[in-house]
């Protein structure tokens, strides 16, 4: 069992004359065996010192890591059994590829032949068989990170962890890493931990993600419960690209249903018809200011729709029509705020052109504007 | 390209060409002579100072004189030794010390970094008198151990200078990538960032023993009063030839002597010459 658990965990980095910097805040959180949990956040959220502490390379302040049961505060690196990719590789420049992935199996005095078959496998696993005599800096980025990886595979190790390892990766190879690491997920069917900025990269590949913000764990929850469930202003606006769309406003008694209306100069601010399931959620706060959180593929253009809802049917301005090729991303405007929608690819927009867009606010979230909190039930792991 | 242009290109190489030439052929010159004169009868060298020596009439014997009578043998052996343990340990403590300084923090880590670069700053002239003193007083004085002490002491500044440059270019990943796969600190070190600093450790260890190897100053002090001469490095005993000689001067045996003191100099120059340019250069870049 490659369990890792963190109770607790504290890292504060000393500060002259202060209380010094808390990097990480005190979380909790369990990483399954053979779980692919992905830590993602914005840049200072203390993902990576997370991470690092878990491989022993900070110090941690106080709490505890266990891996397999057993607590790791106190034991070095080489003895925790965990194996590490790096953002920028890391590999020893000074020696071969297949000396690269040797290297740790040399120094727990492994004998020869079984250091050459497991090098021999992980290569062929990662397709670098005519790369081990090579040195890294005769390979590619691409490469060099595939032999990074090798290395990892190469101890067995009981828990893998990624520093943000495709950053430095171009397009094209991090969309293709991608798929290979997930691949060796279910080949080796490890534990892994992956640390990255890029929400793309963690809806893809982890079976859980860990949101991160200012050194807090936010939400823990599987991609989709995570995209459908958010359980705040930050992890709805922070997983899905192109990101949700935020109107700040207040409900509204208007006949005898709840009404969203945009706050706004204007003489007619965007006003929605809440429905069934928003109004049940929006009970508690009528004449308090919310923000509406709605998707970009949740608000469709009326000519595609059957029967618009007028209801919550809007003319709105197009701002830039960017054609993606499966389905063209439209930067509409309401006049206070600017927002995107996922439409056909086969209607043609105009900037300045003035569309009418329907909005399926069954699937959108209400969020109070004061605690950012979702308003009603949002599921977590 | 301008015509403008291509016609001051071609003044301005024969010239350059002319100058250069003609200063190494000044700075050669003498060296030259010397190697080719101590091949000559001291009569010879007298009466007829430019000419080369007649192909009959190699003095070889100046060489045997100059190894054994000048006891050059001795000062030679005496050279080696303490040219290669002060360099040997420049190297090594250096790259140690300068490991650990950008390494690790502590507190009193830059204090020390300071500290060690301030004897890069102090003339040795100014040691001179305390540490002729404190030899004295630890009965070091007249022997190659303490000799090896000062040097080693006096060259390490500069190997950590040039050290820490080298190991802060390392990224800090490769330490934590070594110690994950299993390396203790020294092996981290020793396996995995000393390797990558052999530039650095090629260019202190040349510049440190050419240094070492003609050093003078603090030799003659430090030794010179050895009335036996045992412990005399080379540069001492070429020096105490020309003083001895005073009414009588073996020129071809002093010559002889000069060319044993330069040939390995010569030999690592040539063999090294790259390295050396290139350390030249990283220091000035790195530096």
């Amino acid at each position: 069992m490659a369990k890792v658990v963190i109770e607790h965990l504290v890292k504060v980095y000393p500060e002259k004359g202060g209380p010094g910097v808390k990097a990480v805040n005190g979380i909790n959180l369990t990483v399954e065996d053979r779980e692919f949990m992905v830590l993602v956040g914005p840049s200072g959220c203390g993902k990576s010192t997370t991470l690092r502490m878990i491989a022993g390379l900070e110090e941690i302040t106080t709490g505890r890591i266990s891996i397999d049961g057993r607590v790791v505060n106190e034991v070095l690196p080489k003895d925790r059994d965990i194996a590490m990719v790096f953002q920028n590789y890391a590999l020893y420049p000074h020696m071969s590829v297949f000396d690269n992935m040797a290297f740790g199996l040399k120094l727990r005095k492994l004998p020869a032949s079984e250091i050459a078959t497991r090098v021999q496998e992980a290569a062929a696993m990662l397709g670098l068989e005519d790369c081990l005599r090579r040195r890294p800096k005769a390979l590619s980025g691409g490469q060099r990170q595939r032999v990074a990886v090798g290395r990892a595979i190469v101890r067995k190790p009981k828990v893998f962890l990624f520093d943000e390892p495709l950053s430095n990766l171009d397009a094209k190879m991090r969309v293709s890493m991608r798929a290979e690491i997930s691949k060796l997920h279910a080949r080796l069917g490890a534990t892994m931990i992956f640390v990255t900025h890029d929400q793309v990269e963690a809806m893809t590949m982890g079976d859980r993600i860990c949101v991160m913000k200012d050194g807090n764990i936010i939400q823990v929850a599987e991609p989709l419960t995570l995209y459908n469930h958010p359980v705040n202003l930050f992890v709805a606006g922070f997983i899905g690209s192109p990101p949700m769309n935020f109107f700040r406003g207040t409900i509204q008694r208007a006949g005898g249903h709840l009404v969203f209306v945009e706050t706004s100069a204007r003489p007619a601010p965007l006003t929605l018809d809440l429905g069934d399931v928003l109004s049940a959620r929006a009970a508690g706060h009528v004449d308090r200011p919310v923000v509406l959180g709605i998707r970009p593929e949740n608000i469709h253009d009326t000519l595609t729709l059957g029967t618009p809802d007028p209801a919550r049917t809007v003319e709105v301005n197009v701002e830039v029509s960017e054609p993606m090729g499966p389905e063209t991303y439209l930067y509409l405007d309401t006049g206070v705020t600017s927002f995107i929608a996922r439409v056909r690819p086969t209607d043609r927009f105009e900037p300045g052109q003035k569309i009418k867009v329907t909005f399926g606010l069954d699937q959108a979230h209400l969020f109070d504007a004061a605690t950012e909190q979702v308003l009603g039930n949002a599921k977590s792991s | 390209m301008k015509a403008g242009r291509a016609r001051n290109f071609s003044l301005g190489r024969p010239l350059i060409f002319t100058v250069l030439l003609g200063y190494a052929a000044w700075v050669i010159f003498p060296m030259f002579w010397v190697a080719y004169s101590s091949l000559k009868p001291d009569a010879a060298i007298f009466r007829d100072t430019f000419t080369l020596p007649a192909a009959d009439d190699l003095r070889l014997d100046n060489y045997a004189r100059a190894w054994r009578e000048a006891r050059f043998g001795d000062y030679f052996f005496n050279s080696v030794l303490v040219t290669g343990v002060s360099v040997t340990l420049i190297v090594a403590l250096g790259a140690m010390a300068a490991y650990a300084l950008t390494r690790f923090y502590h507190p009193l880590a830059r204090a020390t970094f300071w500290l060690f670069l301030a004897g890069l700053m102090i003339p040795a002239q100014l040691a001179m008198v305390p540490l002729f003193f404190e030899l004295r007083a630890l009965n070091l004085l007249n022997s190659r151990l303490g000799l090896i002490l000062v040097y080693t002491a006096n060259g390490l500044p500069f190997a950590i200078f040039i050290l820490a440059g080298f190991f802060r270019s390392l990224p800090r990943s490769l330490y934590e990538a070594a110690v994950i796969d299993g390396c203790s600190e020294f092996s981290a070190f020793w396996r995995v960032l000393l390797p990558l600093a052999r530039p650095g450790l090629v260019t202190v260890a040349i510049f440190q023993f050419i240094g070492v190897w003609k050093e003078y100053f603090f030799a003659f002090m430090l030794v010179g009063g050895d009335v036996d001469g045992s412990s005399r490095t080379l540069p001492l005993g070429l020096a105490n030839l020309s003083i001895n000689a005073q009414y009588h001067t073996d020129y071809g045996m002093l010559f002889a002597g000069l060319v044993l003191v330069t040939l390995p100099i010569l030999v690592v120059y040539l063999l090294l010459q790259r390295q050396i340019v290139k350390g030249v250069a990283a220091g000035a870049l790195k530096g």
